[in-house]
């Protein structure tokens, strides 16, 4: 894994600069300027925009104020997505920066969960990471883990330490020698054309004769109604099984 | 994809399968709803409660009164109880769903809910938290972000409360272990949602107990001991 240590930087570090435009019908004491930020692609907007609602607030009288929530051209975001992810699916055909507007009243309780504090997206966080390893070591590796890594874990990607993520993300990316891979890949597909969310199911990162699975093969196989796999556009596009796994399985 | 485990995506649909004819049996309500795509689906339930039980009493006594009563409607409310207790029902009626999914991460349902009042406002998890009977509150209180949190339901994408399903399979297996020794038949759905569901206002009727053990054929001495034994100890 240490070859791809240049690839987990690239991705860990990605960033979209943003514009944030406070909603027009908001009530403002007075104009309200837009606020720039390079948002980081691996992390979550509830997370990285305190400054954002700070901004927005102090031309804002509190009592029209209530839970933040963001929109992209009418669609509201959700932040339990990852930011990149997002970005990917709504926008990434516009021109950068990234316009997104910010609203403090009439949150859509029927398309987004709240988010009422740090430790709800922690939760949600750390739930992603069990989930993933549920499929790749049956939960052996996490649950193994004592209480701080897990904080460190959490503690690593809220204040955008890559050493300090990894130190405990190398353990759960690691599979005995005599296996060829995870047991499963934890994976999900997120397509704009479909009611569904996503697409997630169980599948082997080793095929039944031994052969190594590609990106190809999954698509092939959990996705076939796609566009022919060479056709797809991925943000992080990457061959090899075993930097297909690396990247999958981040979650 | 591969069912190389105890509890895969095809036997957890043969369950709801036999769950479901046992529901339209007795009218519980429980329906099979597939995906758009048809690839899998999931069980649902939709019942409607009353907040605090008390509100289609007659009597019109002023303590089954909420205070959230609509403004316009206090004032032009008569006098005549009747009247008065079923504005108040209006208020405090609560739709509850419930679905049940299949994770494949975890080889284990997954109780999905949400409510709301009939307006269509929704009920936060505070007021969810609430409603959760005496007996379950300890265990919830202690890690409340563990045990119930809103998720986004993997199939329709709306907000859903869930039961997270980690620690499932760990009381599941005592139930099913005792099940084999005692050489009854046990219908997964039924003793799972049995122990979880009451946990969020969610009740079995008995008759589900009966008919699991029917199913494959096996007449054998009803009683539910063996799930509430599972419950206590969890």
């Amino acid at each position: 894994m240490t070859d791809d240590k240049d690839v987990l930087r690239d991705v860990w570090f990605g960033r979209i600069p943003t514009c944030f435009t406070l909603y027009q019908d908001e009530i403002t004491e007075r104009e309200a300027e837009p606020y720039y930020l390079l948002l980081p692609r691996v992390s979550y907007l509830t997370l990285v925009t305190d400054k954002v609602k700070k901004h927005f607030q102090k031309v804002m009288r509190q009592e029209d104020i209530s839970e933040i929530w963001f929109e992209y051209e009418g669609t509201p975001l959700k932040w339990h997505y990852p930011i990149g992810l997002l970005f990917d699916l709504l926008a990434s055909s516009s021109a950068l920066p990234w316009n997104i507007t910010v609203h403090f009243k009439s949150f859509p309780e029927k398309d987004l969960l709240h988010c009422p504090s740090k430790d709800v997206i922690e939760a949600h966080f750390m739930s992603c990471v069990k989930e993933a390893d549920a499929l790749k070591h049956k939960s052996q590796v996490i649950n193994e883990m004592q209480k701080k890594d897990h904080k460190q874990l959490w503690m690593g990607l809220q204040n955008d330490r890559f050493d300090q993520f990894w130190a405990i993300n190398r353990k759960l990316m690691e599979y005995p020698a005599e296996e060829n891979g995870f047991r499963y890949i934890p994976f999900r597909i997120y397509q704009t054309t479909t009611e569904r969310p996503f697409i997630q199911k169980l599948f082997r990162p080793v095929s039944t004769d031994g052969q190594l699975h590609t990106l190809g093969d999954l698509l092939k196989e959990v996705c076939p109604s796609a566009v022919a796999p060479e056709e797809m556009w991925f943000t992080w596009v990457m061959p090899k099984s075993d930097v297909l796994m690396i990247y999958l399985s981040y979650c | 994809m591969e069912e190389d485990e105890f509890f895969g995506e095809k036997t957890f649909q043969h369950y709801c399968a036999e769950f479901i004819k046992h529901s339209q049996k007795i009218g519980d309500g429980w329906e099979w709803r597939a995906s758009k795509d048809c690839s899998d689906g999931y069980m649902c339930k939709t019942h409607f409660q009353v907040k605090n039980g008390t509100a289609v009493s007659h009597q019109g006594t002023s303590d089954h009164v909420q205070t959230f009563l609509p403004v316009e409607e206090a004032l032009d409310a008569p006098l005549d109880d009747f009247e008065v207790t079923e504005t108040t029902a209006a208020a405090e009626v609560i739709k509850y769903e419930y679905h049940v999914l299949y994770s494949c991460s975890y080889q284990v349902p997954v109780l999905y809910f949400r409510a709301s009042f009939l307006d269509g406002r929704p009920l936060a998890l505070k007021d969810i938290w609430e409603g959760v009977h005496e007996c379950y509150k300890t265990r919830l209180l202690q890690g409340p972000w563990d045990t119930i949190t809103q998720q986004e339901h993997p199939i329709l994408g709306h907000p859903f409360f869930v039961l997270h399903p980690c620690k499932t399979s760990e009381f599941m297996t005592p139930v099913l272990k005792n099940s084999q020794k005692i050489n009854r038949n046990v219908n997964y759905i039924t003793s799972w949602l049995s122990i979880v569901g009451p946990a969020v206002g969610l009740n079995l009727p008995l008759s589900y107990a009966t008919a699991a053990s029917h199913d494959e054929g096996n007449v054998s001495g009803q009683d539910s001991s063996t799930e509430r034994k599972s419950l206590e100890e969890h």
